[in-house]
């Protein structure tokens, strides 16, 4: 989990998170924009938002090219992720703080993996592209070029990640929770993909049998803030969703459900939340996995 | 055209719009969404005398993918009849705004595309119910 640090304004004990200091506001940002100790990343679902201009400073995490195995489904080795930080100018000291656009989603996302790696020094910046933009703030189109240094990742800490094998043997442990994060249409089975996604869909609709419906961006506000730490709670307890449980969270492809698992995570203190990257497009694929629908 | 330049290529079109506005007399306009990523983009066209498009215009707010794909489209509709827009390739658009890049959004990039061939279909069948 993330070093805690001093408190950062904006975003104190009174905020109720189990770990405030996850989270930084844009001013925040904006006074460090010079602090060679902080790296700004942009992770979008946009591709190209990062060209339109991004804050100064901040290198783009491209999901398809950076951290994806280019053959096996399945995130970067250890040395590829090294040579990303190196090229990115990070040392293991260096702050990482995440930005994106629709509520931090591949932010939340590229959390998860760099805290797989080991970086334990991680922050997403609160309200993400929109709220900076909302602001005023600038943006920039310089591309940043950073010396290389040398980085030293851990082997993947799978403790934060499940797998297909691991989901199907506990469908029936009275400890554990399942949150399917999709549209409820996709988890009805009316959508076997996300709208504008065909590419990613599934031979069979429904969900993961025992999982409750709860869509990912219920977290955020309209301007892509996370919600306060009480209607965090309000929302995953109202559905038995409780920190006493193991708590799975899955989507299509595991970029939603990640940040679910950040919320409950680093927001609420869950000590026992995975993701389940394989998600939808594994699970709806897979001969005779068990699926419910309403 | 590799991903850098799939990239330039979709940026150039996204900040320096080809054909945006509203079209005078206009024998196409039609507007689409895709819902859930909020791209709305209505397209425009006009056709002259000897049948071929004299003029396609967009307008619209969306994603990046889709507003560049519909500047794009913009352009190469241009002269062309209604025969070939209804002809026009989904896979060959795809293509030619980079796959690598477009893949990831598919919808998006042929939202412009898929928005003019309806509106060029019904404005055919139209014009044939009345001949």
């Amino acid at each position: 989990m993330s070093e805690p640090e001093t408190e950062t304004p904006g975003m104190n004990a009174a905020s109720g998170y189990a770990n405030p200091d996850v989270l930084v506001e844009t001013d925040w940002v904006a006074e460090r924009l010079n602090d060679p100790s902080i790296r700004l990343i942009e992770a979008d679902e946009d591709i190209l938002l990062y060209e339109v201009g991004h804050i100064a400073g901040a290198v783009k995490l491209d999901w398809h090219v950076d951290v994806q195995d280019k053959v096996t489904r399945d995130f970067v080795s250890q040395r590829d992720f090294e040579q990303l930080m190196s090229r990115w100018g990070i040392t293991n000291d260096t702050t990482i703080v995440f930005y994106g656009d629709k509520n931090n989603w591949y932010a939340a996302y590229s959390f998860w993996l760099f805290t797989m790696y080991g970086h334990n020094k991680l922050k997403i910046m609160n309200g993400g592209r929109a709220k900076w933009e909302a602001e005023k703030r600038p943006f920039t189109k310089h591309v940043p070029h950073y010396e290389p240094t040398t980085y030293r990742a851990q082997p993947a800490n799978e403790t934060i990640r499940t797998f297909r094998d691991e989901v199907l043997a506990g469908l029936r442990n009275p400890g554990r929770r399942l949150i399917d994060v999709r549209s409820p249409q996709e988890y009805t089975g009316e959508l076997i993909h996300m709208v504008n996604y065909p590419q990613e869909g599934a031979q069979r609709g429904g969900h993961i049998p025992g999982a409750k419906n709860i869509p990912w961006a219920t977290a955020a506000n309209p301007d892509g803030t996370f919600k306060s730490a009480e209607e965090l709670r309000r929302i995953y307890s109202s559905n038995d969703v409780t920190p006493d449980k193991e708590v799975i969270a899955y989507c299509r492809i595991g970029e939603r459900s990640a940040h679910t698992w950040f919320v409950l995570t680093y927001l609420l203190g869950y000590p026992r939340v995975r993701n389940y990257d394989g998600s939808w497009t594994e699970w709806g694929n897979v001969v005779r996995a068990p699926i419910e629908k309403p | 055209m590799d991903r850098q330049e799939a990239i330039e290529f979709l940026m150039d079109h996204y900040e320096n719009p080809r054909n945006y506005g509203a079209l005078d007399s206009a024998d196409v306009s039609v507007s689409a969404g895709n819902p859930g990523c909020a791209d709305v983009i209505t397209m425009h066209a006009r056709f002259a005398e000897d049948g071929t498009l004299e003029a396609v215009n967009w307008e619209g707010e969306g994603c990046t993918i889709s507003r560049a794909a519909a500047s794009y489209v913009t352009e190469i509709a241009q002269g062309m009849t209604a025969d070939e827009i209804e002809q026009m390739s989904f896979e060959d658009l795809i293509e030619q705004l980079g796959r690598e890049l477009v893949m990831t959004r598919p919808t998006c990039a042929t939202l412009a595309l898929g928005t003019l061939k309806r509106g060029v279909h019904d404005f055919t069948m139209h014009k044939h119910a009345s001949e």
